[in-house]
């Protein structure tokens, strides 16, 4: 399943559409967000790097963890150095986020050392606009400068802190319907935000991946018993996936990750515990009254009783039994029971016939006649 | 008391196709009443004296009663995960653009005239339209029912007939393939305006585009009913004041009530603090949701018949009731979006799907008492 997540996100988008968005949702009880994310980038990177996704290149806006840790985490994957530097853009929000350092460089004078630093810094992480345009910028940087490239941004709620809600959803919705930008992914920290910025965020993505415990922890237990489960929820969770198909529909997966030193391992959840959401349908659910067309056309063509009349032909009552052609004594189903269980009687019996003729043997079945008319009063 | 008699052969009565219910008939002109298009266009008169227009799909205009009220307000609750609210708009448009009445579209993104590309072309009236026949409706009482009376015989045939029916709601409501896009040359002729509010800092220029669109409209009597769509209202990129945005929904709601239009509004909902929600959902006169369903859920593919065909739910919570006391009481409210052929938009109720055999007690075999009662834990 999460192989489907890495796929979807190499695969891109489609034209005229907005390209697929990951949103990686943690929060304090399991907070293996950041290692979902790094194996989610590093998935991107390699195919990236190998060619195999739409995108040409990867831009990582890195807010949270310095550049230098992103390269030596890539390294670690056994990734070509060379062809990183082809094909990953890293915009390095986490050195200076505020320009402090750039002005306390420019007051204390110009002999002090200078840091050298990363290509792209971003000294206002508060002004979007810029933001979006250094990041369209560096993506133009990559081959032909028409080519589709990826964005990676390492936390959304790091951004959070500096603008505002609206800035920040125009500038991913911005970036969703940028025609070069194949697909987006980022991490959100739920517990630092109100509901409305993480619903928000979560209707901007296209993909919903949160990161939960495996067994959720009510509100009632306090103190020394947060903080045993705080050390448990590193290792082991649940990884649940909401993916937005195409067609409306929604498509739920349910994984259990594993954290060991290399990192996190997905694997097929042990115990299926899947809620269904009985709350999408009313509480009474009718049974289908309809009528079909086959059906609609079988009961026009049942003859009610009355409606031959005058037609000048043989009365043929349609009771609904296939043997009324076939009989040749006319009679319905039971008298033709009771008549051959007469005839069994009577074969049995040697001597002693009995001959019942019924009234309304005469008749034929269901006749139109009112019976009252005889009457004479 | 009504009095009911069915015409004798010969009788003048018996050509004029319309049925009485009642004795008491509302003194309407002639020509509104017989005639097989109405003089506007596009819009149909309702019980009440209550003009509609069609939604663009033909089943919510039989659920609402008859289509969107001119003059009302009808607000779309958007689903986090489904962008089922885009049909409806569509097809609401694509309905004005076809009936030639003035549409007036404003949007969040960058270039909303990009999504008039996406509007679906109108099916024409084949085959298929005629053997989907709609339900018997409440103003063709016997039409559907054959009832064997002896009499019957004694009088003419009754011929009600349908063609006359069919041609009228064709008029008012088409059918619109989703697959096809509708024609460059039905654009632009027709005008269309578009408005992004992407750039807006406030809702005043929407409020006046809004009112000058509705200035701009013939006056009562003749003229074409006019169109308004507002896509994703709050949406989040727009950053548009709580406040602001419940007085601009206020305004436009006042200004509409005088004036033969309707407007469409989709919001997010859950985007909004929850009192401002609710505010919102009170003041639509007619209020619709759309709901997302899981793929591949085997639950809900045993509980419903037609899982595999549905794409969404629709909830219907309010029902327009402007001019009338008689509230609109539906049968069901929720429906299910299908795609029929993947062409039109359907909506059906929903149905349970039925209980297997084994599960269930069966009385079809013969002898009640014999031991064929299967898992039944009441023994005779």
């Amino acid at each position: 399943m999460a192989e489907s997540i890495c796929r979807s996100l190499r695969d891109g988008s489609i034209e005229g559409e907005h390209s697929p968005a990951l949103t990686i949702k943690d929060s304090l009880q399991s907070h293996a967000g950041t290692h979902a994310f790094n194996y989610f980038l590093c998935s991107l990177a390699a195919n990236v790097c190998a060619g195999k996704s739409q995108a040409r290149g990867l831009v990582l806006v890195a807010f949270s963890q310095s550049p230098s840790f992103y390269l030596s985490l890539l390294k670690r994957k056994r990734m070509d150095a060379s062809l990183l530097t082809k094909c990953l853009r890293i915009l390095d929000c986490y050195s200076d986020p505020l320009g402090w350092k750039e002005k306390i460089r420019q007051s204390s004078g110009p002999d002090k050392p200078v840091f050298t630093e990363s290509d792209y810094v971003c000294r206002d992480v508060k002004d979007i606009t810029k933001l979006l345009s250094s990041i369209l910028e560096l993506g133009k940087g990559f081959s032909e400068g028409r080519a589709y490239f990826a964005v990676a941004i390492d936390s959304v709620s790091s951004m959070l802190k500096h603008a505002s809600l609206p800035s920040i959803a125009g500038f991913i919705s911005n970036l969703r319907s940028h025609a070069q930008v194949s697909s987006m992914l980022w991490l959100l920290h739920a517990d630092l935000h109100e509901p409305r910025s993480t619903a928000v965020l979560e209707y901007m993505s296209s993909i919903v991946a949160s990161v939960e415990p495996m067994v959720e922890i009510t509100d009632g237990q306090k103190g020394s018993d947060n903080l045993f489960w705080l050390g448990r929820g590193l290792q082991k969770g649940r990884f649940h996936v909401r993916f937005k198909r195409r067609n409306g529909r929604v498509k739920l997966f349910n994984e259990e990750f594993h954290i060991e030193h290399t990192g996190i391992t997905f694997s097929t959840p042990s115990s299926e515990n899947i809620v269904v959401s009985q709350t999408l349908l009313p509480k009474q659910l009718q049974f289908n009254l309809q009528l079909s067309e086959k059906e609609r056309a079988d009961r026009s063509r049942v003859l009610l009783p009355f409606e031959h009349q005058g037609n000048g032909e043989p009365i043929q009552i349609y009771d609904g039994r296939r043997s009324l052609t076939e009989s040749n004594t006319g009679l319905n189903g039971l008298q033709q029971h009771a008549l051959s269980i007469e005839m069994e009687a009577q074969r049995m019996q040697s001597k002693g016939e009995i001959h019942y003729i019924r009234d309304s043997d005469d008749e034929q079945p269901d006749s139109d006649e009112d019976p009252d008319d005889d009457l004479d009063i | 008391m009504a009095f009911n008699r069915p015409p004798l052969a010969g009788d003048a009565m018996a050509t004029t196709p319309t049925v009485r219910s009642s004795s008491f008939s509302r003194n309407i002109s002639t020509s509104a009443a017989s005639s097989a298009s109405s003089p506007t266009p596009g819009s149909r008169i309702g019980s009440g004296g209550a003009a509609f227009v069609s939604s663009g799909i033909p089943d919510l205009d039989r659920i609402l009663g008859g289509g969107f009220l001119l003059g009302s307000l009808v607000m779309v609750m958007e689903d986090a995960e489904a962008p089922h609210h885009l049909l409806l708009l569509r097809n609401f448009m694509a309905q004005g653009v076809v009936h030639c009445q003035p549409l007036l579209f404003a949007s969040p993104a960058e270039e909303p005239r990009a999504f008039l590309g996406t509007l679906p072309a109108p099916v024409a009236a084949s085959k298929e339209e005629r053997q989907r026949a709609p339900g018997p409706g409440h103003d063709e009482q016997d039409q559907g029912l054959r009832i064997a009376w002896q009499y019957k015989k004694y009088f003419g045939e009754q011929q009600f007939s349908d063609a006359h029916n069919k041609d009228s709601k064709q008029e008012f409501g088409n059918n619109f393939d989703l697959r096809k896009s509708i024609e460059r040359h039905m654009l632009s002729a027709q005008n269309v305006d578009c408005i992004s509010i992407q750039k807006f800092s406030n809702l005043a220029p929407l409020r006046e585009r809004c009112s000058s669109f509705l200035s701009k409209l013939p006056g009562n009597g003749a003229g074409l009913a006019g169109r308004i769509a507002i896509q994703s209202l709050c949406a989040p990129q727009c950053g548009f004041s709580d406040w602001d945005m419940v007085s601009f929904v206020r305004s436009l709601r006042a200004m509409l009530r005088y004036s033969k239009t309707v407007a469409i509004i989709t919001f997010p909902s859950f985007i909004l603090p929850p009192s401002f929600s609710k505010r919102w959902q009170h003041l639509a006169d007619t209020l619709l949701s759309v709901r997302a369903i899981p793929d591949e859920d085997k639950d809900l593919a045993k509980l419903l018949t037609g899982y595999q065909d549905m794409v969404g739910l629709l909830h219907v919570h309010k029902v327009a009731q402007i001019s009338s006391q008689v509230p609109v009481i539906l049968e069901a409210s929720t429906f299910s979006l299908k795609l029929q052929r993947r062409r039109s938009l359907v909506l059906e109720r929903l149905n349970q799907a039925p209980v297997e055999g084994s599960s269930g007690t069966s009385y079809g075999t013969a002898g009640p008492c014999s031991g064929s009662l299967k898992g039944s834990s009441i023994d005779f």
